[in-house]
């Protein structure tokens, strides 16, 4: 049972995708001003990287994290696959120079969400799944960055206590001997 | 070129881009040609289904709760409607029964099996929507076990909202009708024109979101209001599911042709319950 601990971050992230679909669902109505994104899970696995900046194992989080929610939500992998983990590990090496407190942490996810929304922009206009106009992106990065602000609020603590307490693919009762 | 194959670092990086449209070119490719996903993609997208139906359940009363209060304020205004409504609804009843009833026998004399009017319908619910407001995508609780299948036409409230691009054994991926992917299966549609006459065309996205009745012929023929159907000459919907009716007529952005404006019947903004519609008579 206990070597299921450290797979906790990996279900926790599962949780909060199947949160992004429903959210994005039921608060439609008020994320459908200036074209919102619901972003909770990419927001948890950027909190997960800043906690816990010196797990490498955390990319192949990412990374897993990354294609499951590419193969449910667009049906396509090289989305979520790729940024995920590339944010995930720039956020690790930046974490070493950025105060442990709440504030610069917020920032950085911020930055970490404006990365992700550009990114999914650019490679889903590629592929031809969306014709979406630079402005109305650009347009959409601030009512994104509004609601990823209050996400990040409700759940810093969690992400927070998961990642100090379950890092992943760590046992810590290798250490408490 | 022996400089950059010696710079191993430049050349990582390269191969990983490489690999990466390599990847989304064939899962593109894979999601346009293919029937059914492949069975891990299908599996995935099932285990996340059965985690979002769980999780809908506590997030769906509290939203129902607050939407029943809403409703509760309109109660008044709706029933005096319906009640102006339900008189000729009884009469509409019975005339359709002995409409289908005729056309049934007309069918059995005339040796015609099955027509582009024919079709079933299977009940849905919506228990996920694509994180982002672009990708216009919705999840919904039915599957393959269920009969669906792709490219199938999806309705809500009073028309069709999309069509079927993903189904799994016990879920499946809804696009709406306003998405802008370009590899998008465009509804064929028809509306009667002020002479009687039938105008065909395709339903086509403009703008921000915007449906158009697009390379229709004679379209100055139309006029405000009139309803838009599903003509079933596509080979994936049946004839005869409302799409909308027309907004205005505009000219296109190089002033040459008329660009009809739609008003969608569909419940696109909000759809919690959807209709899947299957055609009965085969290509």
């Amino acid at each position: 049972m206990r070597s299921w601990r450290k797979f906790i971050l990996a279900f926790a992230l599962y949780v909060a995708l199947v949160l992004d679909g429903s959210l994005a669902l039921f608060l439609h109505q008020f994320m459908t001003y200036g074209d919102a994104a619901c972003l909770i899970m990419p927001i948890g696995m950027m909190l997960i990287a800043l906690f816990d900046d010196l797990n490498g194992k955390e990319i192949w989080l990412a990374l897993g994290a990354g294609i499951v929610a590419d193969v449910y939500f667009f049906g396509i992998v090289g989305v979520y696959t790729v940024i995920l983990p590339v944010v995930t590990w720039l956020l690790q090496k930046s974490a070493r120079f950025l105060p442990e407190v709440f504030w610069a942490r917020l920032l950085a996810v911020l930055v970490g969400v404006m990365i992700v929304c550009v990114y999914n922009w650019i490679i889903l206009s590629v592929v031809g799944i969306i014709a979406v106009p630079l402005k109305t992106m650009l347009f959409s990065l601030l009512p994104t960055l509004a609601w990823s602000f209050i996400f990040v609020i409700l759940s810093y603590s969690i992400w927070g206590r998961l990642a100090r307490n379950h890092p992943f693919m760590i046992n810590l009762d290798n250490y408490q001997h | 070129m022996k400089k950059f194959l010696q710079n191993k670092k430049l050349l990582t990086v390269c191969v990983v881009i490489i690999a990466i449209f390599s990847v989304l070119g064939i899962s593109v490719h894979l999601r346009n040609k293919r029937n059914t996903p492949l069975i891990i993609q299908s599996l995935g997208n099932d285990v996340v289904a059965v985690g979002t139906r769980v999780v809908d359940f506590p997030i769906s009363l509290v939203s129902g709760g607050l939407s029943n209060v809403n409703e509760l304020l309109n109660t008044q205004n709706e029933n005096n409607y319906l009640k102006s409504k339900v008189t000729d609804l009884e009469q509409t009843k019975a005339r359709n029964e002995t409409l289908e009833a005729e056309n049934k026998q007309l069918k059995s004399a005339l040796k015609i099996k099955g027509t582009l009017t024919d079709y079933d319908l299977i009940n849905a619910s919506v228990i996920s929507r694509s994180p982002d407001s672009w990708t216009d995508l919705l999840v919904i609780n039915k599957g393959t076990t269920s009969g669906l299948r792709k490219n199938m036409a999806v309705m809500s409230g009073d028309g069709v909202i999309g069509r079927i691009v993903e189904v799994s054994a016990a879920s499946s991926k809804v696009e709406l009708i306003t998405t802008s992917d370009k590899a998008a299966n465009r509804f064929a549609v028809e509306a009667t024109a002020t002479n009687g006459k039938k105008v065909h065309g395709i339903i086509t996205v403009v703008g921000s979101n915007s449906l158009a009745f697009t390379q229709a012929l004679d379209s100055n023929k139309l006029k405000q209001g009139t309803k838009i159907y599903t003509s079933g000459m596509g080979g994936n919907s049946p004839k005869g599911l409302l799409v909308g009716s027309i907004a205005r007529t505009t000219h296109d952005s190089f002033g040459l042709s008329d660009l009809i404006k739609i008003t969608p019947a569909g419940e696109l903004n909000d759809p919690s319950v959807v209709t899947v519609i299957r055609r009965k008579v085969e290509d």
